[in-house]
């Protein structure tokens, strides 16, 4: 190494420098790609939290100072007007929640009917976004709720229109959120109106996610609302998520893609609802493997004669013309099965 | 060498103010095109200060930003330390030039230094950023000869504090 000091030689010897400049390069591959396939660099991220965390409270600090003392200065009688439409709006809520209530009743009263297992009631708590801006790609947002305040990573974050993300890194006092439209997020949903069941990816782009591996022939249009599905079992069932767009079928490809725009949007509010974990892991094998069970059920039903391909079986609307692009789309959701049990 | 004690001061402090700059919350609009206050104070020390002109301290600065920022760790890092291996290898010859051709110099290294993002978001399959990505080495380079000034005048005035 060359000391520090050496400030009047004309740069030390190239060779030396380039080969150290090699080894950095390497090094910082080896880095990047150990962050993006495997993920135990996780570990040391969370100890860098320690690091980076009171930075980033550093840098939030003036905005709420400034934002307590316009508070401070704002004048009576504007905050009474504030308080005047704030019990309005509790009165509207409240009248809401009594109709809720009676439905919650009802609902309970039908689900004993059917026998079907009780609806949990979900914890939440309630987050602001933070005002850090990270870089333009990662779209994910940190909130004032952290470690501290019970969070761990995988929980379901909401605000009030809909689904936004889920935890990522949980720090000390902070978090970072992941949103659903980055492009690493997958979520599986549940069209509203067909019940039709898929994946939504994140797209990398603002406000848009993508429904990429559809039948053809899919009953969708542009305005249907897309639920989650609470398969997986990190999201509960039944939270809005998006309205899908548009819907493509293009010439040539197997499969037709569809666009959704979120309902949940960070950048409009700052107030986010951070919801409790529905179920651990365990509950989502238990779930899998009773979805394999079940599938494996109704293709023995179907087809009593077996030893012939499952995929084959699986049930769809034959069509003629296109039936080859039809067959994969169809098998998707059971290769996933079928392959865990062979 | 009470010159180089009382830089450190400025070195760390520049360095710790680009950091927090660059997490400084921007409307929307201009959150792609933030300048790069980073790079800029790493082109300021090496010219004119002759400090960060090892590869070592440009990597763990890169790591650090990698870690603030969220984005895959080492992705500054590779950017910062070809950016600190040019930076030395032309330094003789940058340091001559005129001012507007230094600042053209320092527009080349920052398109260079977008130019290797690119590359690994693109490998990373994150999707071709918004336009307006690219104007920030335009605003980096907008904001260099304040930059240059202001660290140049903090310096003298720091050594002849220092200096009786």
């Amino acid at each position: 190494m060359n000391a520090p000091g050496s400030r009047f030689e004309f740069g030390p010897d190239l060779a030396g420098r380039t080969s150290r400049l090699m080894f950095y390069v390497l090094l910082a591959i080896i880095l990047m790609s150990l962050d993006f396939r495997e993920r135990w660099v996780d570990q040391a991220r969370a100890s860098a939290g320690l690091v980076t965390e009171p930075l980033m409270l550093l840098i939030e600090w003036p905005y709420q100072t400034g934002a307590r003392l316009g508070e401070g200065l704002r004048a009576h009688r504007q905050l009474l007007a504030e308080a005047r439409a704030l019990r309005l709006d509790l009165a509207r809520v409240s009248a809401d929640l009594l109709v809720l209530e009676e439905l919650q009743r009802e609902n309970a009263e039908l689900r004993e009917l059917v026998d079907a297992g009780q609806r949990v009631d979900i914890g939440s708590v309630a987050a602001e976004i933070r005002r850090v801006d990270l870089n333009p790609f990662s779209h994910r947002v940190l909130i004032n709720r952290g470690r501290r305040d019970g969070l761990v990573s995988g929980q379901p974050v909401v605000d009030t229109r809909g689904l936004v993300g889920q935890l990522d890194e949980v720090f000390l006092h902070s978090a970072r959120v992941i949103l659903l439209t980055d492009p690493d997020h997958a979520l599986p949903v549940r069209i509203e109106r067909t019940g039709l069941r898929t994946i939504a990816y994140g797209s990398g782009l603002n406000a848009q996610l993508r429904l990429t591996d559809l039948p053809m022939n899919v009953d969708l249009e542009p305005g249907d609302i897309v639920l989650t599905s609470g398969l997986g079992g990190v999201f509960p069932a039944g939270l809005p998520v998006a309205r899908v767009g548009s819907v493509e079928r293009p010439v040539g490809e197997a499969f037709a893609r569809a666009e959704l725009r979120p309902l949940g949007r960070p950048d409009r509010s700052r107030y986010l609802l951070v919801l409790d974990r529905v179920s651990g892991p365990e509950d989502a094998q238990e779930l899998t493997e009773e979805l394999q069970e079940a599938l494996r059920e109704e293709l023995l039903e179907e087809q009593p004669s077996t030893d012939e391909d499952p995929a084959d079986s699986a049930p769809t609307e034959p069509d003629e013309l296109d039936e080859e692009f039809d067959e994969p789309a169809a098998a998707a959701p059971a290769p996933d099965p079928s392959g865990q049990q062979s | 060498m009470s010159a180089r004690d009382s830089d450190q001061v400025l070195l760390l402090v520049s360095l710790a103010a680009a950091l927090l700059l660059t997490l400084m919350p921007m409307p929307e609009a201009l959150q792609a095109a933030r300048p790069h206050w980073l790079v800029l104070v790493i082109i300021y020390w090496n010219l004119e200060g002759g400090r960060m002109r090892l590869l070592g301290p440009c990597f763990l600065l890169g790591l650090m930003l990698d870690l603030l920022s969220g984005t895959l760790l080492g992705q500054h890092a590779l950017a910062l330390v070809i950016l600190c291996y040019l930076l030395e290898r032309f330094r003789a010859r940058i340091r001559f030039f005129p001012p507007w051709q230094q600042a053209a110099v320092v527009l080349a290294l920052l398109v260079n230094d977008r130019i290797i993002h690119l590359w690994v978001v693109g490998l990373a399959g994150e999707g071709w950023p918004h336009w307006s990505w690219w104007l920030s080495p335009l605003i980096s380079v907008a904001l260099w000869p304040w930059l240059f000034l202001l660290l140049d005048a903090l310096r003298r005035r720091q050594r002849v504090r220092k200096s009786p």
